[in-house]
């Protein structure tokens, strides 16, 4: 058995008006368990596609990767969906919200996936949005938050069923100095307590070389970043 | 870990900055297209040449058939038939007439039909040649190929021989379970010999529709699971190639006499189970069964492919609901109580008590906002804004109009089939009055035997009255007119026990003056034809008469004679008037032949059963009379009534049985009547089809909103399923909302055509009695029919969404989240 998450040779090109744009050349990268890391690289590089990738919401043209030794490609789509509600947490670059239900029921939304009871579901959901800053909003509809603030239910509703493997696409790109600290300062702790491993996108730097491990998504390859 | 999906390819060199793609994407077949437009071309010919003949004409007006859905095709089957079967007719015309061009069309239209052939055949030959090239020249890769990508194949012949022989197997099914549970117990020297069955026709074809039902299902869900996918190729193709031969080759068995006579007698039980549904369009029934078993299929392969695809079926739904309910919130009182105010009272006054209720309340809100804003202006500007801010989406206007539209169709559906049976039911009732429940009969002139016959027909279980009978054909004469009737002695003891006869008398008719004649009333009313009239004084030594009635009046005593209502009034007579009843057998014989006998009754009762028929055309005299005046000894027959008439046709068997059979025979009212009642369901089965039009229509809307919906929440969906949402919870979320549509639509179409159907029998619509001869609407609410009517409603709306739904499901996360 491997790393807690492998991936091998993952190809990924975008086909447009006859053009072909190759984002992903044979990434190969291996993370462990409870590991917290960084990943940056310029605009365009990529690492959105490598995100999507990797949580099974986009199809690679070709590669491998294992989740705990587990083939997840070779997944049937109901083991595909298992596996999202399960093992991995998403945090969007934009935060989609679903705009029909109030924030804590979007927090809840993949406990009532997995059909546990919406009565506790709602108030863990709570109790996580207390966490992230968000407690009298609980009842607000996505169109009646900032973006700042959806995007902080978004990773409370990420964080909701404390899965293996979290990731966040620019989790702070709409946030303050002092309020993006914070988040980051939630995603360590989660990190430290819970033991969840965490792939982080981010465009601040500083963040970023505060993090225990540092990638770089570069040339359509994952690199170490300095 | 597969090994085999690691494709290898070959490798090469690292790949370098972004190239553009040489060979691009990998072109399709052309051949489907240019298939399909040969298909077309060879559609458009036949129809010319079909014009030419003057076939297209009969087609035309055969389109009726086109609301089964499978109508045009057929109706250009039988017009190549009939096309074949004139081309005989018209090249001897064309050489008797020596015109060259006369087979011209007819050559149009095979070449046409070739055209037609190979177009599809061409379709069929460029679908199964279009394999992708999953060789990948020009991007070098060193890995596995994705799973999804290696094991892709554009068509799978294991779920075209799955889906095939799903549909094939289950018309043979079908044909062969009938055939075989309708011959279970019968005796095979007796092949109509209906009452030894086991099963009746209705019965075995249930059994064996339902077994035909499952097997196209499970040929669908198999193939589907092979697959992996929906494969509409494959099943297109199934259907043509393996699924439309069978209803085909049964449409041409009644339409090409050969066929008939080779293969009918094997299909006898099928041919006589289509034509229960009428005698002239028995393939109406092949087309409707059909129908519904590709619609097994479909579903078959849409539950075969959601199950399958996430591995597992989980019936669980609690979550789907939850967020179908935010999507289409259906049940809200308001939309409810809008759209069954629409269906109850139409669209006008609803609009316009909305626009009122609407004007009031927004009057009060901004009467409301002003006080606030005196007060707490930052209040006052946000409910300013709510007020304004309550723009619909359009899918909600859709989803109102959807439910609308079930509604009309049920409503429609429930109100026309309750009139119909209240028809039905009054027609039946109004025959059984005025006629029997059944007959025994004798292969003779007479029965003359009759009292012993009716003593062994009482030991009979079920029997329930019996009277004698003896019927003719005579003509009628009065002073005003004549008019030819059937005339009937009966026995005016036991006729009540049989018929509604003595119910049917009007004021001051009474039955016992048939028995005593001379207690008939004279009429006093006008005074006009108080003398004897010149009738009374033409026969005046005829031996039959009795002499004076004793009152010292200068009238015979006559035999006293019913007569119906309308009868009465075209012949101008009244109670105590007299007839002529003149029969054209029964006299002497004279030079010619047999003379016609004649003879006077006098008017002892008028009666309205309400049938037209019955009110014109009959009339009664005492069964001694009509043994004297037609020199009959006993009676032609007997009459019967049973405990239950739906019974009648066992018991009629079991007085058969018990009179030893011939010579004696018995009929029941159903083969009596046999041709009204047939032509009354086929009628009320015609109507349901039209009818349920308006329901597939509804279902188009249903199908529209629910693509509206999945449009509007491409998005969300891929929220969902990046949450975690399996594609088999998308598509209940999706079928659910469909569902919920329909369920609305037709719970408040059942409610709005009960509350119709109430408000006809209650208040009542009133009909032009000369017309109709009814005088208002009769309505008879079957629940069976009226929850069939919802069931199939909901049913069609459910079917509906399945498409759009798969849809929704196979929206890809990433695809999702980038759609604007
Ligand atoms: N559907 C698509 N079709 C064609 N090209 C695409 C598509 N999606 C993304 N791309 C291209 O792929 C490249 C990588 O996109 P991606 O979203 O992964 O970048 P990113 O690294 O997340 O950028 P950012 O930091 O701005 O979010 C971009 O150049 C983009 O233009
Ligand atoms: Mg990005």
């Amino acid at each position: 058995m491997g790393a807690f998450l492998e991936i091998q040779d993952v190809f990924k090109s975008y086909f447009l008006h006859g053009k072909r744009i190759d984002v992903l050349r044979g990434v190969n990268v291996a993370i462990e368990k409870g590991e917290l890391v960084s990943l940056v690289g310029a605009s365009g590089s990529g690492k959105s596609t490598f995100l999507h990738v990797v949580g099974t919401l986009d199809a690679p043209a070709a590669g491998v990767m294992r989740f705990e030794g587990k083939s997840v490609f070779d997944m049937n789509d109901g083991e595909i969906a298992e596996f999202r509600n399960r093992t991995i947490g998403f945090v969007f670059q934009s935060h989609y919200l679903l705009p029909e239900f109030t924030a804590a029921e979007n927090v809840a939304m993949p406990a009532m996936i997995r059909r546990q009871d919406n009565g506790a579901a709602l108030t863990r959901a709570r109790e996580l949005l207390d966490r992230v800053g968000l407690r009298d909003r609980a009842d607000h509809r996505p169109g009646e938050l900032s973006g700042g603030e959806s995007q902080r239910v978004a990773l409370a509703r990420a964080l909701m069923l404390q899965p293996a493997l979290l990731l966040a696409d620019e989790p702070t790109g709409n946030l303050d100095p002092s309020t993006g600290e914070g988040i980051h300062q939630l995603l360590r702790e989660v990190n430290r307590e819970l033991g969840i491993t965490a792939v982080i996108v981010t465009h601040n730097e500083t963040l970023a070389q505060s993090m225990p491990r540092r990638l770089r998504l570069k040339a359509g390859e994952v690199v170490a970043a300095g | 870990m597969r090994e085999q999906s690691q494709a290898q390819l070959p490798a090469a060199s690292a790949p370098s900055a972004p190239v553009p793609a040489e060979a691009g994407e990998p072109r399709a077949s052309p051949l489907p297209w240019v298939g399909g437009f040969l298909a077309l071309i060879g559609v458009g010919a036949i129809v010319a040449g079909l014009a030419r003949i003057g076939a297209a004409e009969l087609i035309v007006s055969d389109l009726g058939l086109g609301v089964v859905g499978w109508g045009p095709f057929v109706e250009l089957v039988i017009g190549g038939i009939f096309a074949a079967k004139t081309s005989v007719m018209h090249d001897s015309l064309a050489a008797t007439l020596g015109a060259g061009d006369a087979g011209g069309g007819d050559l149009l239209t095979w070449a046409g039909l070739a055209v037609f052939v190979v177009g599809w055949v061409l379709i069929a030959v460029g679908l199964r040649s279009r394999d992708p090239q999953l060789t990948a020249e020009g991007m070098s890769i060193r890995a596995p190929l994705n799973p999804r990508l290696a094991s892709y194949r554009d068509f799978h012949w294991g779920t075209l021989a799955e889906y095939g022989f799903g549909i094939l197997l289950s018309e043979l099914a079908l044909i062969l379970v009938y055939t075989l549970l309708i011959s279970v117990g019968a005796d095979p020297k007796a092949q109509l010999d209906e009452a030894q069955r086991v099963f009746t026709p209705v019965s075995a074809f249930l059994v064996a529709l339902l077994l035909a039902a499952v097997i196209a299902f499970a040929g669908g869900y198999l193939g589907a699971a092979n697959s992996k996918r929906l494969s509409t190729p494959e099943a297109t193709l199934a259907m043509l190639y393996f699924g439309l031969p069978v209803p085909i080759g049964l449409t041409l068995m009644h339409l090409v006499p050969t066929l008939t006579i080779k293969v009918g007698y094997r299909l006898r039980e099928i041919t006589y189970l289509s034509s229960l549904l009428g005698e002239s369009r028995p393939q109406l029934g092949y087309w409707l069964v059909f129908t519904l078993l590709v619609l097994m299929l479909f579903l078959g392969i849409n539950t075969g492919f959601v199950a399958t695809s996430s591995g597992r079926t989980d019936v669980r739904g609690g979550f789907e609901l939850f967020v179908a309910n935010r999507h289409v919130s259906v049940f809200r009182p308001r939309l409810l109580l809008g759209a069954f105010g629409v269906l109850i009272l139409g669209i006008l006054p609803p609009l316009i008590i909305y626009a009122f209720i609407a004007a009031a309340a927004a009057q009060t809100e901004r009467t409301r906002v002003r006080q606030l804003g005196l007060k707490d202006p930052l209040l006052a500007a946000e409910a300013l804004h709510r007020l304004k801010g309550k723009a619909q989406r359009p899918t909600e206007m859709m989803t109102a109009l959807s439910v609308g539209g079930v509604g009309v169709g049920v409503m429609a559906l429930i109100i026309v089939l309750s009139v119909m049976s209240g028809f039905e039911q009054d027609l039946q009732q109004k025959i059984l009055g005025t006629n029997s429940h059944g007959v025994v009969l004798k292969y003779s002139d007479s029965m003359a035997e009759y009292r012993d016959v009716m003593k062994k027909v009482a030991t009979v279980k079920g029997v329930a009255g019996q009277t004698p009978f003896i019927l003719n054909e005579v003509m009628i004469s009065s002073e005003g007119n004549i008019s030819g009737s059937m005339i009937k002695g009966i026995d005016p003891e036991t006729v009540g026990s049989v018929t509604d006869l003595p119910k049917y008398l009007l004021a001051p008719s009474k039955l016992d003056w048939l028995e005593d004649p001379s207690q008939i009333e004279r009429k006093h009313l006008t005074g006009l034809d108080d003398q004897p009239s010149e009738l009374d004084r033409k026969l005046p030594d005829d031996p039959y008469l009795k002499q004076e009635d004793g009152k010292g009046e200068e009238e015979p005593v006559l035999p006293g004679i019913l007569l119906g209502r309308e009868l009465a009034s075209s012949l101008k007579v009244v109670v105590g008037d007299r007839v002529n009843v003149v029969s054209p057998l029964g006299g002497e014989m004279g030079p010619q032949g047999p003379m016609p006998k004649s003879r006077p009754f006098r008017v002892a009762g008028i009666f309205y059963s309400g049938m037209f028929e019955y009110d014109s055309k009959f009339v009664y005299i005492h069964l001694r009379d009509a043994q004297t005046f037609f020199g009959i000894k006993g009676a032609s027959g007997i009459e019967l009534k049973m405990d239950d008439i739906d019974d009648a046709r066992r018991v009629t068997r079991a007085i058969y049985d018990k009179l030893e059979g011939y010579p004696y025979r018995t009929k029941d009212w159903g083969e009596m009547n046999r041709n009204l009642f047939a032509a009354l369901r086929l009628e009320k089965l015609v109507m349901g089809i039209i009818l349920s039009i308006i329901v597939i229509v509804a279902a188009g809307l249903i199908v529209a909103t629910v693509i509206m919906l999945v449009l509007e929440k491409r998005k969300e969906i891929a929220v969902l399923k990046a949450l975690g949402v399996s594609d088999g919870g998308i598509v209940k979320i999706f079928l659910s909302e469909g569902l919920q549509i329909g369920v609305a639509g037709g719970l408040l179409g059942l409610v709005a055509g009960l509350a119709w159907c109430f408000f006809i029998e209650k208040v009542g619509i009133k009909l032009d009695p000369q017309v109709y001869y009814i005088p208002s609407l009769p309505v008879k609410i079957e629940p069976l029919q009226t929850a069939l009517a919802v069931v199939i409603a909901i049913l069609v709306t459910f079917l509906a969404s399945i498409y759009p739904a798969l849809k929704a499901s196979q929206v890809e996360p990433v695809e999702g989240l980038k759609a604007e």
